[in-house]
């Protein structure tokens, strides 16, 4: 074979090795790529790099947390509970979407029946399925009295969580609530802080967090809310809620966990915004003293930062300190 | 080692269950009758797979969340169609990769319009900024950790939806061409066609990294 034939059978069997590794060649095709990979071994080491590639491709295949799952199938229960069925007539609509509801829920949730699965999960699942069901279900009238004024239909979209008997002959029924319902106060108000401090972390709105999250930020010199800021700033998925949690604990910067945080950010949030502004928090009023605690994150921020515009920055910041900007 | 495509998973749940496709067919057919408890198990036996889909394509856990719920909205709503002309499976992902597909193009639609920005020498595709950066990096910070991931991740947006959802169902999914023609509604050889060009496309862009 001719120079520029051999050359031309090499680009077109390595055109295939990514099908071959696949599987996806026909007799005929694999027949000519093996051929020529017994007697070239620069495809051979081509096949070796394809391989590598797509272990590659392994590593960046994403699992969906179990948290997201979960909050799926409530979810999904929620917005079941208030859809038409499709597949058959029944005669009580109302009692066909509280078994819905149950059933579902129960069943791919995995919980235990008779409202065991809310029990260990708490105040704070009960507020996130809340949400979520209030995403899904026609807004029902509300009242003061809670269950003592509902419908039948109202009822059907509660659940039960407990009943006693009572001495006079009466029953007592303690119902979990998944309609919404609108609860109004200030901030000092206990219950009101304690919801948002749970949907500053648990809603699965990134725009319900951002709200929440903005709010507290009027609290943020007391302890459980900077924890809860601080929390949201590391763990939070949605860039707009890390942001503004950097926001609320701005005035806050020269505390030792807060100045962690932003650190920690500074070196591992992927959003370039988020990072800059970490910069500036963490430089603010500094004046040229060198801060030698940072010297080092910004240093190793330097070795590994994609961004033009967060490398210029930083690269400013560590010539204001006389400091190299690269680790020796 | 190449991953066993769903197929031949579900062959060897069969061969360990005989009962098991036996099953599938009985629990839509309940579903289908109104039973509540056989489509809640039909959910779970997918759900997993049908997320995890999602969130490779979109990488966004709020737009996997919005699929997830609308899929199975539709299957909900639309059960009584399923004729068993196809499996249940590949029915289930015509729903979801539809609903993915038009995600993606929205995001095509929107990135379009958004990247390309006006400049005093004219205008100037942002796109094209982010490639150039990519190419004439320092060879020495590739070796850190991360970035052919994040490489791989920007390859993978600017794929087309079409190949990117073949390209998701053949490697991570581990369908078969002629599967994800099913799915897709297309030929074996129009996947094969958009799986070789997606799998050009990243061999060129990744090809200095491995």
């Amino acid at each position: 074979m001719s120079e520029p034939d051999a050359k031309n059978k090499c680009t077109e069997v390595r055109d295939q090795l990514a099908m071959h590794l696949y599987g996806e060649l026909s007799f005929d095709e694999e027949e000519i790529v093996e051929t020529h990979l017994d007697t070239c071994a620069e495809c051979r080491g081509a096949l070796d790099r394809q391989r590598e590639l797509h272990a590659a491709f392994d590593r960046v295949e994403v699992e969906p947390p179990p948290s997201l799952l979960r909050e799926c199938r409530a979810a999904l229960g929620a917005q079941l509970a208030s859809s038409p069925a499709s597949t058959v007539n029944e005669p009580s609509r109302d009692i066909q979407v509280n078994s819905w509801w149950d059933k579902l829920v129960r069943l791919v949730t995995g919980f235990g029946p008779s409202g065991t699965w809310l029990r260990p999960a708490g105040a704070l699942t009960l507020f996130a399925i809340g949400f979520a069901a209030a995403r899904f279900t026609p807004v029902m009238s509300t009242g003061s009295n809670g269950v003592g004024i509902m419908g039948l239909a109202d009822m059907s979209a509660a659940h039960v969580r407990d009943v006693e008997p009572g001495s006079d002959g009466s029953v007592r029924i303690v119902v979990d609530e998944t309609r919404q319902k609108v609860i109004s106060g200030g901030l000092e108000d206990q219950q009101i802080r304690a919801m948002l401090l749970a949907a500053a972390r648990d809603s699965t709105d990134p725009g319900v967090r951002a709200a929440t999250v903005e709010l507290l930020t009027a609290e943020a010199a007391a302890g459980d809310v900077r924890d809860v800021l601080i929390d949201r700033l590391r763990h939070d998925q949605n860039a707009g809620v890390r942001l503004k949690a950097m926001e609320g604990l701005k005035q806050f910067a020269k505390d030792t966990a807060v100045r962690k945080a932003f650190a920690q950010v500074l070196l591992s949030d992927g959003n370039p915004g988020v990072r800059t502004q970490a910069i500036d928090l963490l430089t603010q009023g500094a004046g040229p003293a060198v801060d030698q605690d940072l010297v080092g994150p910004f240093q190793e921020l330097m070795m590994k930062e994609d961004n033009p515009y967060v490398r210029e920055r930083c690269q400013s910041v560590l010539a204001s300190w006389n400091a190299s900007s690269e680790i020796y | 080692v190449e991953k066993p495509s769903i197929e031949v998973l579900q062959r060897s749940v069969v061969a360990l269950n005989p009962g098991a496709e036996l099953d599938e067919s009985a629990l839509i057919r309940a579903a289908q009758n109104g039973d509540e408890d056989a489509f809640a198990r039909l959910v779970r036996a997918y759900d997993q797979s049908v997320l995890r889909l999602a969130m490779n394509l979109l990488r966004s856990p709020e737009d996997a969340r919005d699929v997830y719920q609308e899929a199975f909205l539709r299957v909900y709503r639309n059960l009584h169609n399923f004729r068993f002309d196809c499996s249940f499976h590949t029915w289930l992902y015509r729903i979801v990769t539809n609903l993915c597909l038009d995600q993606l193009r929205k995001r095509k639609v929107r990135k379009e319009e958004s990247s390309v920005v006006g400049t005093p020498e004219g205008p100037l595709d942002r796109m094209d900024t982010v490639q150039q950066e990519g190419v004439e990096g320092n060879p020495q910070r590739r070796l850190f950790s991360g970035e052919l991931r994040s490489r791989i991740k920007e390859v993978l947006e600017q794929l087309t939806p079409r190949e990117r959802m073949v390209f998701e169902l053949r490697h991570y999914d581990g369908l078969r061409l002629r599967n994800i023609g099913e799915v897709l509604g297309t030929t074996e050889e129009a996947a094969k066609n958009c799986l070789f060009r997606a799998t050009q496309k990243m061999r060129a862009a990744l090809g200095d990294f491995v």
